[in-house]
């Protein structure tokens, strides 16, 4: 097998050029490197973040504290809001900070670990759904024992309340080749990526297993 | 050093190993758009790394890491084909035609084939072992141990024997 592959050498050697205007191109432009399709989903969910963020907080502004289900509500969401882009953020410095000179095993489990993470933190987001259905409860409502809220609004809440608690153990690495993880995942991309870092992380673990 | 001794350096530096990049690329693309692809995407991250060189290593090892590194991650394999990765839409490499052996080109692509067939880290071990790389060198660019790349290599190379023996059988 050596002596092919010293033949394919010598053949390369022989008959592969260099495209040097090219290559000096790259040199002389800023190239895009393909990180930079990783780096951009993780940027616009940055900026997305921030916007819903600041919507929610003009929510909160307009509503002058009026009602305190409302502004503790919609203050929760931000802070799951708040983590969502902290977490982003993070990902962009360690994803710019990738050091591919490092040994091929050490790199790739910190970069697939990376990804994974986005799975963990979606799972977490889910947690906020129980405040998307009691931002309009209130005082009124639940002092005067109002019977719709207590027959419905408040079941509603508890159901959501279980699910949400579901999801957050649910969606995680080991699950990651359910269906519905991918639906709940939301960006597809962010979910592929995770899908291939899994199964790249999986090959990881059993080429070190000799290792013991 | 001036930025334009960096660049002859670094020209020097791919022009001497574009062989390697180009084995890597072979052996990791899934099609010959995806392995241009993946060429310079391997000399755009030595480009970007080059200044940060640490001597400490081997400059083989550093290049090795890098290939392989670039070629390996996770977010190469999920791409559309539509995306524009830079402004350079031409290939960074030109074949010219070379008439070998018959038989030695089809060896060639059978041994490239039977390594594009290995898994993703089975792939690199296989590389750097054609390239005859010291086992302790390989253990240094995977991060295993050189025990447990003995072992591999040698289970892989059964392998591969086997799939050459049937081949010849048939």
């Amino acid at each position: 097998m050596k002596g092919i592959w010293s033949a394919y050498d010598k053949k390369l050697e022989r008959s592969l050029k260099l495209n040097l205007r090219i290559f000096e191109e790259l040199q002389t432009v800023k190239a895009k490197s393909k990180l930079s399709s990783l780096l951009s989903i993780k940027v616009a969910g940055v900026i997305t973040g921030i916007l819903w963020n600041l919507f929610l907080g003009v929510l909160i502004y307009g509503n002058h504290f009026r009602n305190m289900y409302f502004t503790v509500s919609v203050s929760i969401i931000m802070a799951f809001g708040i983590i969502a882009i902290a977490t982003y953020i993070k990902h962009v410095v360690l994803i710019s900070q990738i050091d591919y000179s490092e040994s091929i095993t050490n790199a790739q489990h910190r970069l697939a670990e990376l990804q994974l993470s986005t799975i963990r933190v979606t799972g977490f987001l889910w947690l906020q759904l129980p405040f998307y259905t009691t931002f309009f409860w209130s005082n009124e409502w639940v002092t005067k024992g109002d019977s719709g809220f207590w027959l419905i609004a408040f079941p509603i809440t508890l159901l959501f309340t279980a699910l949400a608690i579901w999801l957050y153990r649910n969606i995680s690495p080991k699950n990651i080749d359910k269906k519905w993880v991918n639906k709940l995942m939301m960006i597809g991309m962010e979910y592929k990526y995770a899908q291939s870092a899994s199964e790249l992380l999986g090959e990881i673990e059993e080429f070190k297993r000799d290792e013991a | 050093m001036s930025p334009s001794n960096i660049q002859a350096d670094f020209t020097q530096l791919i022009e001497q190993n574009k062989g390697i990049i180009y084995k890597v690329a072979r052996s990791y693309g899934k099609n010959e758009d995806d392995r241009a692809d993946l060429f310079q995407e391997i000399v755009i991250q030595l480009w970007r790394a080059f200044e940060r060189y640490d001597d400490r290593y081997k400059l083989s090892t550093w290049m090795y890491r890098i290939a392989l590194n670039v070629a390996i991650s996770f977010y190469r394999k999920e791409r559309r084909r539509t995306e524009v990765t830079s402004p350079l839409n031409e290939g960074m490499t030109e074949i010219a035609d070379d008439p070998v052996d018959g038989e030695v080109e089809a060896n060639i692509n059978l041994l490239q084939q039977f390594i594009n067939e290995l898994k993703e880290l089975d792939k690199a071990l296989m590389i750097l072992y054609l390239e005859s790389k010291s086992y302790r060198e390989i253990a240094e660019i995977l991060g295993i141990s050189e025990t447990n790349v003995a072992t591999k290599i040698s289970r892989i190379k059964d392998q591969l024997k086997q799939k050459f023996s049937k081949l010849n059988l048939n």
